[in-house]
């Protein structure tokens, strides 16, 4: 398993250095520069020059990647125009905040998604899977950015049930209920579309694997009904949910960006995409890396997850 | 094509979504003929007005723009530009996973790195550095949300491309000396495309979404051209003070994703080869009961009884009667042999005495099965769950398919008794152990802590008779234990099985379609044929002289030990379907000694002898003779 | 059925977790405490060094933190004194000795002196100072006609200037001028930014990123100590979101209030503050070449676009019709017999007939949003609807603001006829002395995008610069907007009429012409 651990790790680093050869590109490519945007109305073609060659932007394009790429390999990601601060520290703290909206968004749509979809093939085409079908439907088809709109509409602004915006209230104790007042409404409208997508697909890997002979065969020993379902199929089923869940998880951290930025939620999403509108060069290369790294090692915990669960896997 | 509509049409949800894309679409195609206020024509003075204002039937934006209007006209682009998203993204994304997963190798693994870089990007920001990089504007943001979605059509069409590259018929062209390219064209595309419209279907409604999404965000239409995302975005300063401003486009974007939605799912179930056959349903966990006819009493002191058993599948419209009315019973210590072709019914018949019978489309229609006199087919789920395994267990055929492929077999049977009585973690071990040693298991210890996928072939079906075995149960049905193991080890089992009925005095209904095995195992045994029983006696007169044409005809087939198998293709023709039962004899029109009589009304299952009934009007008087002809 | 009865328990639980999320937490709708205001800002500043920023919505933090040597008085845009108590200027006009105000500390316990004034300048001018590389210093060449600065005395500075500039004390009162700690630079190099310390009302507290800036009373403030005890800004980006936490109460002040929600907050629980300011919102045309090479193309688009419908309907309000490239702010500047084009689209159509352009074509640059530029989607759409009423023939291209200035600022040669732009200052001069002269065009590193060229316009403007005689100044500035407005190089819009919202419980809160956001004599109960 360690040996397998190591070798997918290693398997990630070309991924990783062409993710940074793309973003480099890509911010390269972009009009416009970090001078123009920090200069605004007063940014003439001789400011802007002189700016740029300020922020170390006059160097050829070769360079300055393996400048970059040499400073991250040891841990400096460089400084942040627009935020005069280390892309590091903006990236770690914003990564946190949108962990938490992700995570959360991600538990409940895994717990959700298993749930509504164990639930509904079991009670196939009965009023409960009608039902589920139904919502989950709704949920697929309903972009979530509406959804938040609406959600600020009549929850925060017309019934007052919770806080409008923001991660935590700006006067006192920062205790887990107060996360969670303002974590509900972000988390719910992030999750809905995801939890969507798992309950489909988890309807239908149960309905598959509940047609199988070892179903019967759990059946035919006499165990409940309940351990049938929730023990022998959905564990067989899992088998098929986890890969997805693995996408669902990309599909949060990218769809958190609309949340973050309907519930000004301090996150990495919204972040960057102010960063790639500043033209913040060095925060949009950084932050992408970063991210990606994340994406790429919980996808191998997912892989390794998915060896664990299945012993039919080799490793 | 047009079975693929009929099948659409069936679904009734997705026609639904049908009907309704075909409204949306047919007012986008329609939109420029109506008479619609001009959709940038602005009237500032009559801003926000509400919906079912005169003369604008949804009310003004916030310049006065007729919203209706916007409306029609942002549904038509927003439409286009989904479509043409998915059409470009699935086209490239298809061509590169054709070529990755057709020529493999390094190409493959370069290709797929690549797929790998691109998906673990975030998608929103690879699509607004897309967008941020080519200007804003619609087109650009299609080309961006077509680009992201790419990766996902590329690694999905590449799976279903590995498959098929490796298949004889690719081979066979290959030997031919066809071009790569030809072969993709001819052989593989068409194997493809059905994944790929499934695939496109069930992502166009996410590409609407995603395009919304960009045109929120001020990266889409370029105003004052309005799409159903940009709508959103404009409205949205207003959406406290305006809700309807917001509320009709995103309700828009809502019904026309949902339907696309529905119809995607429409498409993938009418197309998917594995959802074609049936409908993909679940077993419930007991046969459904739906006795018509009276119950009929129980007789005599069988332990398990089976009187007038009638098993049907409903599919659709069609009935298939399976179990057409069976009388068995067996005694403890006895073991009943149940043979038969393939479809003759014989394991419905089994698997109905535990409503074990998958159910839909199984049903249960009438007679009644009695055990210790009590009737199992009228007892309610939670009876008839504490009676499975514990009373009554099976033993089934194909180990492999059947034990749980993610238990230890230590824990699989452990739960056989913990689910009937609790029994604690070591005391559960050391039980399962005791079970593997009974059925003869070496290294037991060691073996309880293996998957079943880590045991051989006759191992696993020693795991499926320990099990079985697991409750000491009065009554074992086993179907077909021993069809898929090879004859050294069918043998094994069988001398297993006979062993621990005498120690254990079991009793067993055996179901096989091989009278070797029956000649070896059972004291009697019955015959089945369409759905209900032909001849029943006990197995040495039988055996020495069958009574019924297919009886005789059954045993022409006996494998010889060593001979291998042989199959029942021997007997000329086919058993009858079960939906289209013939009058008379069923068995008539394969039997060379059929009359015109064998083709009227019921014929009853008479007693021949003593202990011998055969369903025959012309039953063969003299064996010997038999055989010669 | 037992899944039954399992969904059942499913959907109890679930009824508890939101009966526990809804009713068991906190209140959502906590009132803010007493004496603690919190402002709802646009954006997250960028930094708190007040050399390094250029946003409007930065300058609302720092005007609070820091001061200049000088300041506008209070609903003006003239100087007064501030951290200089007087000062003279030399008879050329190229000399400038101030005279420091005595007894003040920067919040970090330095003292402010004449050594510390030079620093904050040398800083910013001079390539070889120290500190020079804690910049960028995107507006240092509001003093780029300083040679020198001197501590002429403990508590005296003298600036020479290269030549006569009259905007030069007007630009001291503007936040480049604003005078940060020395040994807070020292200590934190290019941190500074986010560890700022000045002599203003309030002390920079605690900059939580993304969520808020805390600065606290400055209780020794030279001026009088605040009301409040501190003030929260909170960075709220999306206008729709800031409306509805102004709404349920999460912020006392809201700025930039956006003129589709000012309908919300009549009544009494809120206040609607409005103040006009030196901004002016106009239409750069291209007359180098195009339809809009021809004066009476450039009159037609003047007559033909509805100001009034624009400032009314698509802004509620929140602006006035400008009149010329002047806005009215600078009240001593502005001629107040200018009188607006009236919308007059047969005029237009006529002046386009007597071009010989019926239907000329256009490409039109429009922005999503930028510094000033208030509610540029709707408002392009709708001079677009107009202008294609007279006969244009209008293209749009929506950019984002920075790709936007990036193809706006070179100049618009061959790539538009049209461009969005608008402008705030704190100076009459700034704007046509960057924008409207001949030696401003983009290939001379100014933003006359449009290549209007009047040397009528070049003469009356250099000499406005240097004359040291306000008067004068005043009747320069008079005559160049007549001749502007006939030469009609811009379709002047709007002059915004800024504006926030206070509730209840806020006191003693008003706008200032110059955009900034003084809260030293608010209160809040």
């Amino acid at each position: 398993m360690a040996g397998y651990i190591l070798k997918r790790l290693l398997s990630a680093i070309p991924v990783l250095i062409g993710i940074s050869v793309i973003v480099f590109l890509i911010m390269a490519m972009i009009p416009g520069d970090p001078a123009t945007a920090i200069l605004g109305s007063y940014a003439t073609p001789e400011n802007v020059a002189a700016l740029n060659e300020d922020l170390g932007l006059d160097e050829p394009l070769v360079t300055r990647y393996f400048i970059w790429l040499s400073n991250m390999v040891q841990g400096d990601f460089g400084r942040s125009f627009a935020l005069n601060r280390p892309v590091l520290d903006e990236v770690l703290e914003r990564f946190g905040a949108t962990l938490v909206l992700a995570g959360t968004a991600f538990v409940l749509c895994s717990v959700f998604g298993i749930a509504a979809g164990v639930i509904s093939a079991a009670n196939q085409y009965g009023f409960g899977d009608k039902a589920i079908t139904f919502v989950v439907l709704l949920g697929i088809s309903i972009p979530s950015f509406f959804l938040g709109m609406m959600m600020i509409l009549i929850f925060a602004v017309n019934l007052r049930w919770f806080p409008v915006s923001g991660m935590w209230p700006i006067f006192g104790d920062r205790t887990i209920w107060v996360l969670l007042d303002h974590l509900a409404m972000p988390a719910i409208a992030l999750a809905v579309v995801a939890t969507g997508v798992v309950a489909r697909l988890s309807r239908s890997a149960m309905l598959e694997v509940l047609r199988q002979d070892f179903i019967r065969t759990a059946r035919a020993k006499g165990v409940r009904e309940n351990s049938v379902i929730w023990r022998h199929a959905l564990r067989a089923a899992m088998v098929s949910i986890i890969p997805v869940l693995g996408i669902q998880a990309g599909f949060v951290l990218s769809g958190a960006v609309y949340i973050e930025m309907v519930f000004q939620w301090p996150g990495v999403g919204r972040m960057l995409v102010d960063a790639i509108l500043r033209r913040d060069i060095l925060l949009v290369q950084g932050g992408v890396v970063f991210i990606a790294a994340c994406y790429v090692l919980f996808n191998i915990a997912v892989d390794v997850a998915q060896s664990l669960l299945d012993p039919r896997i080799k490793t | 094509m047009s079975n693929f509509l009929r099948l659409l049409a069936r679904n009734k949800l997705a026609l639904g979504g049908l009907i309704v894309m075909g409204i949306v679409i047919f007012f986008a195609l329609i939109t420029p003929l109506l008479p619609l206020a001009d959709p940038n024509v602005t009237n500032t003075a009559d801003r926000f007005q509400p919906v079912f204002s005169e003369g604008a039937l949804l009310g003004t934006d916030h310049l006065g723009r007729d919203l209706l209007s916007r409306l029609m006209w942002g549904t038509r682009l927003s439409l286009a530009v989904g479509f043409a998203a998915a059409i470009i993204a699935a086209t490239i994304g298809a061509a590169i996973g054709i070529i990755a997963g057709y020529y493999g190798g390094r190409t493959d693994n370069i290709i797929m790195r690549g797929v790998d870089m691109l998906m673990a990007f975030p998608y929103i920001l690879l699509a607004l550095a897309i967008v941020a990089a080519l200007g804003p504007g619609l087109l650009n943001a299609l080309i961006a949300v077509a680009a992201v979605n790419i990766p996902f059509f590329a690694r999905n069409i590449r799976g279903i491309t590995v498959g098929i590259a490796n298949k004889e018929f690719v081979d066979a062209a290959r030997l031919a000396g066809k071009s790569d390219a030809s072969i993709i064209l001819s052989e593989v595309l068409p194997n493809v495309i059905p994944v790929i419209v499934i695939a496109m279907s069930t992502t166009i409604g996410w590409m609407i979404l995603e395009t919304a999404g960009l045109s929120f965000l001020g990266l889409g239409s370029q105003p004052p051209v309005a799409d159903l995302g940009s709508m959103l975005g404009e409205a949205r300063s207003a959406l406290i003070t305006n809700p309807h401003t917001s509320i009709v486009p995103g309700m828009m974007i809502l019904i026309i994703v949902m339907a696309i939605n529905l119809l995607g799912d429409g498409v993938r179930d009418a197309l998917d080869p594995r959802l074609k056959s049936g409908a993909l349903s679940r077993p419930m966990p007991a046969t459904r009961v739906d006795r018509k006819g009276p119950i009929p009493e129980a007789e005599g002191d069988d332990l398990l009884a089976l009187r007038g058993l009638e098993t049907q599948f409903h599919v659709k419209d069609r009935v298939y009667k399976a179990v057409g009315g069976v009388d068995l019973n067996v005694r403890p210590g006895e073991c009943l042999g149940l043979i038969g072709e393939s479809g003759s019914g014989k394991s419905v018949t089994a698997l109905s005495v535990m409503g074990l019978v998958a159910s839909p489309p199984g049903v249960i229609t009438g007679g009644a099965v009695y055990f210790e006199g009590e009737d199992l087919v009228g007892a309610p789920y939670s009876k008839l769950r504490r009676m499975r395994g514990k009373r009554v267990a099976y033993i089934f055929q194909d180990p492999l398919a059947t034990l749980h492929p993610l238990y230890t077999i230590g824990d699989q049977l452990i739960e056989a008794v913990s689910c009937h009585r609790p029994i604690g973690k070591s005391e559960g071990r050391a039980h399962a152990v005791e079970l593997l040693r009974q059925v003869r298991i070496p290294n037991a210890e060691k073996r309880v802590d293996s998957y079943p996928h880590e045991l051989s072939g006759g191992m696993r079906q020693r795991v499926g008779i320990a099990m079985a075995l697991a409750n000491d149960p009065e009554v074992i049905i086993a179907d077909e234990p021993t069809t898929a193991l090879d004859v050294t080890v069918q043998a094994q089992v069988l001398t297993l099985l006979d062993d621990l009925r005498r120690e254990k005095g079991l009793a067993i209904l055996f179901i096989t379609h091989d009278f070797g095995v029956v000649a070896q195992l059972c004291d009697r045994v019955a015959v089945m044929y369409a759905g209900r029983i032909v001849e029943q006696g006990p197995t040495d007169a039988i055996l020495n002289a069958p009574a019924h044409p297919y009886t005789s005809k059954l045993m022409a087939c006996v494998p010889e030990l060593g001979e291998g198998r042989r199959r029942l293709e021997a007997i000329p023709g086919l058993p009858p379907v079960v939906d289209k039962l013939p009058d008379g004899c069923a068995f008539a029109d394969r039997c060379h000694v059929a009359t015109d009589a064998c083709r009227r009304g019921e014929i009853p299952l008479d007693p021949l002898s003593d202990k011998r009934r055969v369903r025959c009007i012309h039953p063969v008087s003299d064996p010997a003779t038999e055989a010669a002809q | 059925m037992s899944f039954l009865n399992l969904s059942r328990r499913a959907a109890l639980a679930l009824t508890a977790a939101a009966a526990v999320a809804l009713g068991g937490l906190s209140p959502a709708t906590a009132q803010t405490p007493p004496g603690v205001l919190v402002v709802g800002q646009i954006a997250e500043p960028q930094a708190l060094d007040p050399h390094a920023v250029t946003a409007v919505n930065d300058f609302r933090i720092l005007m609070n933190v820091y001061d200049g040597l000088v300041r506008y008085a209070s609903g003006t845009l003239e100087v007064e004194p501030a951290l200089a108590t007087d000062w003279t200027i030399s008879d050329d006009g190229t000399v400038y000795t101030f005279t420091l105000r005595e007894g003040v500390s920067f919040h970090d316990g330095s003292p402010f002196n004449a050594e510390a004034v030079v620093f904050n300048f040398e800083r910013m001018l001079n390539e070889d100072h120290p500190f020079h590389d804690t910049g960028p210093f995107p507006l240092s060449f509001f003093f780029s006609s300083v040679d020198s600065v001197e501590a002429t005395g403990d508590m005296e500075v003298t600036f020479t200037l290269s030549e006569p500039y009259a905007p030069f004390l007007s630009n001291l009162a503007y936040p480049t001028g604003l005078i940060v700690s020395p040994a807070a630079v020292e200590q934190y190099g290019a941190d500074f930014g986010r560890n700022p310390s000045g002599t203003g009302a309030f002390r920079f507290e605690e900059w939580r990123s993304n969520e808020a800036v805390v600065v606290v009373a400055n209780p020794d403030y030279w001026d009088g100590a605040p009301a409040l005890e501190a003030v929260v800004f909170r960075p709220i980006t999306d206008a729709n979101t800031r409306t509805a936490e102004m709404l349920a109460g999460g912020i006392d002040v809201m700025v930039e209030v956006p003129p589709v929600a000012l309908g919300e907050f009549e009544g009494d629980a809120f206040t609607i503050h409005e103040q006009a300011g030196p901004h002016v919102w106009f239409l750069i045309l291209n007359a180098l070449e195009g339809p809009f090479a021809d004066v009476r193309v450039r009159q037609a688009a003047n007559y033909a676009v509805n100001r009034e419908a624009i400032v009314n309907d698509v802004l509620e309000g929140t602006a006035e019709v400008a009149a010329g490239p002047t806005p009215p702010a600078f009240a001593w500047a502005y001629n107040d017999e200018l009188e607006p084009y009236p919308y007059d689209p047969d005029r237009a159509r006529e002046l386009l007939a007597e071009a010989g352009m019926e239907n000329p074509e256009i490409t039109f640059y429009v922005t999503e949003g930028g510094s000033g530029m208030l509610d540029p989607i709707a408002m392009g759409t709708a001079i677009q609807a107009d202008l294609e009423a007279v006969g244009f023939d209008v293209t749009i291209e929506t950019y984002e603001w920075n790709t936007f200035l990036g193809r706006v600022n070179p100049g618009l040669e061959g790539e538009a006829d049209m461009a969005e732009m608008a402008w705030m200052t704190n100076d009459p001069d700034t704007l046509p002395y960057l924008a409207l002269r001949t030696a401003a065009w983009p290939d001379q590193g100014g933003f006359n995008s449009g290549y209007y060229s009047n040397p009528e316009v070049d003469a009356l403007l250099e000499e406005a610069r240097t004359a040291t005689d306000q008067d004068r100044r005043a009747e320069l500035y008079r005559e160049m907007q007549v001749i502007v407005q006939e030469d009609a190089p811009w379709v002047f819009v709007a002059n915004w009429v800024q504006n926030a919202v206070t509730n209840d419980r806020v006191e003693g809160f008003g706008l200032e012409p110059s955009f900034f956001l003084l809260l030293h004599d608010v209160a809040k109960n």
